[in-house]
């Protein structure tokens, strides 16, 4: 009895025990990713490091109001903030861009905080990139042909970041979640080290992309001419005359580049990749419409300010300025190239306003909000993505072959080098204007402002000229010596990094 | 705190493992006691009613200690067999009272079962993977019928049972397949799921609005973490348990039940007319320097467009259900199928659903029983975009004919929002819901004492939606406008299709060992669940389609431009648990329930997969104390405390994981390639959230068991609260996903019922309150988190350390400058305020206005929330009411602050009693164009009263329809949200967010609708 009762109990404890105890295996709670690619993936695949590399240019359209990197806000921080442009609109219309346009901008503008962000997004994205392709499989050759892309792009931003705000932390790795708060990150690097980043980048693309047109080189990729080109700008905010000097030269003389003969077509959309383009930005219209920096057009574009019956062509950001306008010689080509004029309204008309490019007739002034709008920034009507003004893709020219030129002459001149002037006499050329008599550095500046007006320069080509103060506070301008020279730290970031990101003098 | 004590919860799984296998060795042992009864065999029959004397079919009927039994037929009627008089019938059925009654010498019993009050002690309560009856739980458990919901004409029972249960807050919103939101005893999370649990018959899921109202019978919702420890790790926000109807032994039962009725708005927002908005217009731009009037008197040319009536509508609502059920001595079955239509009360928006069910129980032997519980359920859906919709007519001139002589207003060409008739009319957006759930279950009962069962439950959801956007112009030949211009045109079709295919399955299988040993009564419950969940997402969008076309296998090769992507990832999880639970109770006066819960999920890294969920709950029953006999006054006196621990593991899967961005675009040499990125920073040390929750209760019968009350206390604490943290630009991404935070819910409910008959008058009323307190303990290592973005003026909530969750902070408002000077002269002089402007405090008197002097102003969060229910019957009549309120909640209107645009037409209230030289005793500021600071002007309290329900039925005598073969014919009147008190002054108080840092803001919400409706109920 006994015995049996035991037996009994026994097969009924192995029942319960099977029947409840039905495990699953450790593997049962292991998901598998669904198609998505994870870290561990990217950084076994090549593909993925090269995908990665796409990754890394596709932050170029990071725009709209959000983290930016060339687009509408960097239009802000740059043109707006200088002699050429004024904030434009109606006077009550985006408040931190009038701060910034009065230099009464403070560190919590967000404008600042996105212009951060968006860098600081891009460069992570090629850290992510040079981590995935150091470790990857690859023809050297085309191995660090990539390098070279993503650090171009990268030293790019980072020329960007030590312009606007100078020193910043100096990120070249990737950082672990478990590593944020370590003050190596979050402290700010000297502008110096930031600009040995730059140079390191720079050269490394120097000496391993190949020439536009050269085996290896694509439209839209990142070429030994435009790392040398960036390089040499890179040189001239530093002064060092001959380092850009050699650099633009080695461009001028490779017989890659020439001017585009049009200066009127130079931005337009027939203007695309055109024979001066050392970089752009690439943009195209996909089924997503979100192959373009958003809102780079239409924040420019002329504000029908609302008026009955007139389509809102824009937010009317950007005005070239009176100052602007009176920059120009007489007979200059590129003055009606750059700025859209409206047309006043005559009492009794007619009032056949001003035709735009694309055939779109834009009405007198009693229909628009300001006088002036950027031409250069301009893009017709488009009727793929539902006619969203705001993806208008415009392809933002980063560097192109006059700049080069410009470059050059000033260099040229420190350095009493005869050679300049031809260099200078032939944008000039271009323009439609007789050569200049002298080709000094002012003769230089005074041509890079026309040359490349409403091209996101001038407050920071200022900036390096050492005059921003005098030529903004003429302007009516509120800029401080000292302090106005770079942008406050964002203030978000500051309180992010627990007090360790340290504030710009005088904010 | 950022890492768990791992070996405490350690010792806890091993100390409670221990007392398990004790407690489990005791169980065996009690084997050897079986002791065999001697059987005389006495015919017993008789009849079992409701209290208002209906019969009650299907109840259960068991001899006291055996499993011998049966159950009533549909006339109510039994009979049984017992071994003696001394035999011990017990009478029971779900969500009726249980009865106990000695057979004596009567052959013949009459059983009067209470259906009337839900905090009845001898009620069965359905618990996690079990039952047990009210009198013998330790939780804190509510329960309310199916019958009681049922009543109500809504889509949802979670919508029906508003007001009806203590301590869970429930808001709905009038749009038509709306899910409401719940919170049980406040709000423990910030970023995981707030939601409870629901279970139907057994079967875990997220959502019921598939299951129909009709085929409920009880819904039990269980509150305190003894109660729903037994769900471990999804259990920290309650569990709604809910129970579908059975056959019933018995010749069939058929019956029907319809209700047909309208719906309409019940508050609308008085909007501006053409001469307030110019004038208001104009007066405000003259504070801008503009000397004429902007907007011409000329407008008023008679258009008065009031947008609401434009886009509302009276709407229709129908709702039938049949059903069948009966059984025989191998099968008891229940079928029913439903249909319910619901306009909704914006024009183009419908919603149809078709349910069916099938609910079958086998007994195949005295030992195997199998049952089925099988539902399918089918909607049509014509969505609209309804925020939009509302948001837009909200802000559209008065003076813009909406649509007139076929052509429509073009409120953009004026610089204001687009017409909200085109959006509606030249976009549809269709949408097919086909889910099927079921549940098939085997019980064996292997030894009297030992019962075993299976449980394999499936659910599919097939859920496919066509959105297209159709061509419009504003100008030319193709223009629908009255005049040309504008910003409102769609140059192509744009057509999208989307699939969403999930299919989730759970098998638990649990053993339930029974034991009644002398005043010993032991109920030991073991058991393994594993569940798995995998959804597929396929989209296919083209932006600029071909016009004419439904769908892509239309494509003919020339469309404009085509694309397939997929930015909606799939989602998969799964889960495995073992769970087991004691409940002991010594001579019905000392409680004892046990439980403990190891969950693993697939949710969070290896490592941190598995949690341990123990629980302890005490009763005690003084009424049946021996120094209580005697004592008339008590019924029933139990004193309950419990403790136990609960998770929250709702948030999406592979949070761990750094996941690559993928169709990132790019072009080179004018083609597109797409390019990814590794963005998003993850912890990869990621847990649950983890709730210990404490409860103290007392529940009492007095009166004849006439008057209930029941009474609890609670203290939920969450720790490792998952937050979203922001994290430095520097590295790549905004923020990320992490364990940093505590919370806590504290509060009390009370609940109190009468139910008693005058004469030929039954009636009864019950009310409950509850009042709940919620406070951040821990916060990402000091740093509050912001939420609530309302328009162009950033954040309107913050939640910090102190304060609730979802605390409004914004400027204090001190009045209104009253001249220039006095505006010059204050902190706000230097940003231009002027006469007329509000003056906000300075808090931090540092003669500036900035976020520094941000106060907080309250949250959405209720400090309590109550209801008044009651019903009578009279003869044939009955009356029923419930309602609804909530005290000490606040109400950001953000559609008034929000102001997109200086061509939005404003408030009624606003244009009349703005601020004006000649109108300075006002809290209205001047005629503005600008964006106002978030400031307490725009918060208002959101506190409320309503009548959800007031039902009147008559039941006609059997002697109108004698012939007719009818059982019983009811017909009804019933209406839905008759009439709400508030405050508030915007479109309903009950603003429904699933996102717990941004509740209590209304943006184009819907407004509340309420339904007028005539039924009819027939049985036979």
């Amino acid at each position: 009895m006994k015995y049996k009762n035991i037996i009994k109990k026994t097969i009924i404890t192995l029942i319960i025990v099977s029947f409840t105890g039905l495990g699953c295996g450790k593997d049962f709670l292991e998901i598998d990713s669904e198609g998505r690619i994870n870290k561990q993936e990217v950084q076994t695949n090549p593909n993925a490091a090269e995908a990665l590399v796409t990754g890394v240019y596709n932050s170029l359209y990071f725009g709209s109001f959000d983290p930016t990197t060339v687009g509408m806000l960097y239009m802000i921080a740059t043109d707006i903030a200088s002699d050429d442009g004024d904030k434009g609109s109606f006077d009550a219309d985006f408040g931190p861009a009038r701060e910034i346009d009065n230099f009464t901008h403070t560190p919590g503008n967000f404008v600042f905080n996105n212009l951060w962000q968006g860098y600081y997004k891009g460069i992570s994205r090629a850290n992510s990139a040079l981590e995935a392709l150091e470790g990857a499989t690859f023809d050297a050759a085309v191995k660090n042909r990539l390098i070279g892309e993503v650090r171009f792009i990268r030293g790019m931003y980072y020329f960007n970041l030590v312009r606007l705000f100078g020193g910043v932390p100096k990120i070249i790795v990737v950082p672990k979640a478990t590593e944020v708060n370590n003050a190596e990150f979050q402290t700010r690097a000297t502008r110096e080290e930031i600009y040995e980043v730059i140079k390191s980048d720079l050269q490394f693309g120097i000496d391993n992309l190949p020439q536009k047109g050269e085996a290896g080189s694509v439209v839209g990729r990142s070429t030994k001419g435009a790392a040398q080109g960036l390089l040499a700008k890179v040189h001239l905010y530093q002064k060092n005359w001959q380092m850009a000097f050699d650099l633009s030269n080695a461009i001028i003389t490779s017989g890659k580049y020439t001017l585009h003969p049009d200066y009127t077509t130079l931005w337009r959309e027939t203007g695309n990749n055109n024979s001066e383009s050392i970089f752009e930005v690439q943009t195209g219209l996909t089924g997503d419409c979100n192959a373009v920096s958003p809102l780079y057009s239409n924040s420019q574009g002329p504000r029908a300010g609302g008026k009955r019956g007139w389509d809102d062509l824009g937010f009317g950001l950007n005005n070239p300025t009176a100052n602007l306008v009176s920059a120009y010689e007489p007979g200059d080509k590129r003055r009606d190239a750059t700025i859209i004029f409206v047309q006043p309204t005559l009492p009794g008309g007619p009032n056949p306003g001003t035709m735009l490019y694309g055939n779109f007739r834009l009405p007198t002034q009693d229909s628009v909000e300001n006088q002036r709008y950027n031409y250069k920034a301009y893009h017709p009507a488009i009727t793929t993505c539902g006619g969203n003004k705001d993806l208008k893709p415009k392809n933002i020219r980063i560097l192109r072959y006059a700049e080069v030129l410009l470059i050059n002459a000033e260099a040229a001149a420190m350095l009493n080098n005869a050679q300049g002037a031809a260099r200078l006499n032939l944008v000039r050329a271009r323009a439609g204007l007789a050569p200049s008599a002298t080709a000094t550095q002012a003769d230089v500046w005074k041509e890079r402002r026309v040359e490349l007006a409403m091209e996101q320069d001038r407050f920071l080509d200022l900036v390096r000229q050492g005059r921003a103060g005098t030529v903004l506070r003429a302007h009516g301008k509120a800029f401080v010596d000292g302090k106005h020279e770079v942008y406050p730290i964002p203030q978000a970031q500051i309180d992010l990094s627990g007090g360790l990101l340290k504030q710009n003098n005088g904010y | 705190m950022k890492k768990r004590e791992f070996s405490t919860a350690f010792k806890i799984q091993i100390s409670t493992l221990r007392l398990l296998r004790v407690k489990f060795t005791l169980a065996l042992m009690l084997l050897t006691c079986l002791q065999v009864l001697a059987y005389q065999n006495i015919p017993i029959t008789g009849r079992v009613t409701s209290s208002t004397g209906e019969p009650l079919a299907g109840v259960s009927v068991t001899l006291k200690g055996t499993q011998l039994g049966t159950t009533t037929d549909a006339a109510g009627n039994f009979s049984i067999t017992v071994p003696n008089q001394n035999a011990v019938l017990v009478f029971s059925y779900v969500g009726f009272g249980t009865q106990e009654v000695t057979v004596g010498t009567t052959t013949n019993i009459a059983v009067n079962l209470s259906n009337a009050a839900s905090t009845n002690l001898n009620e069965v309560v359905v618990v996690g993977y079990g039952t047990q009856r009210r009198r013998d739980l330790t939780g804190s458990v509510a329960s309310v019928k199916g019958t009681e919901l049922a009543k109500q004409p809504v889509l949802t029972a979670t919508q029906a049972l508003q007001g009806k249960v203590a301590g869970v807050q429930i808001t709905t919103s009038g749009a038509p397949n709306a899910a409401p939101v719940v919170r049980v005893r406040g709000t423990g999370t910030i970023l995981g799921g707030a939601n409870p649990l629901y279970v139907v018959d057994g079967v875990i899921t997220e959502d019921i609005r598939n299951i129909n109202t009709a085929d409920i019978v009880t819904m039990d919702i269980l509150k305190d973490a003894s109660s729903t420890a037994i769900y471990g790790m999804r259990a920290a926000n309650g569990v709604l348990l809910i129970t579908t109807k059975k056959g019933r032994t018995g010749k069939p039962v058929f019956s029907y039940d319809g209700t047909a009725g309208i719906r309409e708005a019940t508050n609308l927002v008085d909007m501006a007319g053409p001469a307030q908005y110019i004038g208001y217009f104009n007066e405000a731009t003259k504070y801008y320097g503009n000397p004429d009037d902007t907007l011409s008197a000329t407008l008023l040319n008679g258009t008065q467009t009031d947008w609401f009536d434009e886009v509302l509508r009276r709407a229709f609502q129908q709702n039938h259900n049949v059903s069948v059920s009966g059984g025989g001595k191998l099968l008891n079955y229940f079928v029913s199928a439903g249909y319910i239509s619901e306009q909704g009360i914006i024009i183009n928006n419908d919603f149809s659903r078709f349910t069916v069910r099938n609910n079958n129980e086998y007994r195949l032997t005295d030992k195997l029983r199998l049952g089925t519980q099988l539902s399918y359920s089918h909607a049509d859906l014509d969505n609209v975009n309804e925020g939009n919709a509302l948001s837009s007519a909200y802000r559209a001139s008065p003076y813009v004919p909406a649509f007139l002589n076929g052509k429509y207003g073009n409120t953009s060409a004026i610089g204001n929002v687009s017409n909200p008739l085109v959006g509606l009319n030249y976009s549809t957006d269709k949408g097919i819901n086909n889910r099927f759930q079921g549940t098939f279950t085997g019980d064996y009962k292997l030894l009297t004492w030992l019962n075993l069962r299976t449980s394999f439950g499936l659910d599919n959801v097939n859920y496919e939606n066509t959105v297209m956007g159709l061509p419009f112009s504003n100008t030319g030949t193709n223009n629908i406008f009255i005049e040309a211009g504008g910003n409102e045109q769609r140059l192509n079709t744009s057509f999208e299709e989307n699939a969403f295919k999930s299919t989730k399955w759970v098998w638990d299988n649990t053993a339930t060992f029974t034991k009644i040993l002398d005043r010993h009564n032991f109920n030991f419950l073991l058991g393994a669940t594993a569940e798995k969940y995998h959804q597929r997402n396929t989209r296919a969008k083209s932006l600029d389609y071909k016009e004419g076309n439904t769908s892509f296998q239309e494509f003919k090769g020339d469309e404009i431009a085509f694309n397939i992507n997929n930015p909606i990832p799939n989602d998969k999880w799964s889960r495995n648990s073992y769970l087991s639970r004691l409940n002991y109770t010594f001579d019905d006066r000392y409680l004892f329930t046990g439980t403990f819960r190891a969950d693993g999920t697939s949710r969070f890294p290896d490592g941190n997969r598995w949690g341990y969920f123990p629980s302890i709950g005490l009763g005690w029953n003084i009424a049946k104390e021996a120094f209580m006999e005697g004592n008339t006054f008590f019924d029933d006196l139990k004193l309950r405390g419990s403790w136990g621990k609960v998770g929250n593991d709702q948030i999406a899967q592979g949070l761990y994981t750094t996941f690559a961005n993928t169709g990132l675009p790019y072009f080179f040499d004018g083609r597109q390639v797409y390019g990814i990125s590794l963005d998003d920073v993850v912890d990869e040390d990621l847990q649950w959230e983890i709730t210990e929750e404490f409860d103290a209760g007392v529940d009492v019968g007095l009166m004849n068991n006439r008057l209930n009350l029941v009474f609890d206390y609670y203290k939920k604490t969450t720790d490792d609260v998952l937050l979203r943290v922001p994290l430095p630009a520097f590295t790549g991404d905004a923020d990320y996903i992490t364990n940093l935070g505590s919370i806590e819910n504290k509060g009390i409910e009370l609940t109190a019922g009468w139910n008693d008959r005058i004469g030929k008058v039954n009636y009864n009323f019950s009310a409950n309150m509850a009042r709940n307190k919620n406070k951040v303990l821990e916060l990402n290592a000091g740093q509050a988190v912001f939420g609530g973005g309302v328009g162009q003026r950033g954040t309107t909530t913050k939640t910090d350390v102190g304060q609730p969750i979802g605390s409004f902070f914004v400027y204090q408002t001190a009045g209104i400058f009253q001249s220039d000077a006095e505006a010059a002269g204050s902190p706000q002089g230097a940003s231009g305020a002027r006469a007329g402007d509000l003056i906000y405090v300075d808090q931090n008197k540092d003669g500036s206005i900035n976020a520094n002097d941000r106060v907080y102003a309250g949250s959405y969060q209720p400090k309590m929330i109550y209801g008044f229910n009651g019903g009578v019957t009279v003869q044939g009549f009955d009356f029923s009411f419930t309602t609804y309120g909530t005290q000490g909640s606040k109400i950001y209107n953000g559609k008034k602050a929000a102001r997109g645009d200086v061509r939005d037409n404003i408030e009624a209230d606003v244009a009349r009693n703005r601020w004006t030289p000649d109108r300075p005793n006002t809290n209205v500021p001047r005629a503005n164009l600008g964006i106002l600071d978030h400031s307490t002007y725009f918060i208002e309290s959101g506190d409320f009263f309503r009548i959800n329900n007031l039902t009147l039925g008559y039941t006609l005598p059997k002697t109108v329809f004698g012939n007719l073969g009818l059982n019983r014919a009811r017909v009804y009147l019933t209406a839905q949200n008759p009439v709400t008190w508030t405050k508030y002054s915007g479109f309903t108080p009950e603003l429904s967010s699933s996102n717990t840092i941004d509740a209590g803001i209304e943006q184009g919400a819907y407004p509340s609708v309420r339904t007028f409706a005539f039924g009819l109920n027939i049985n036979f």
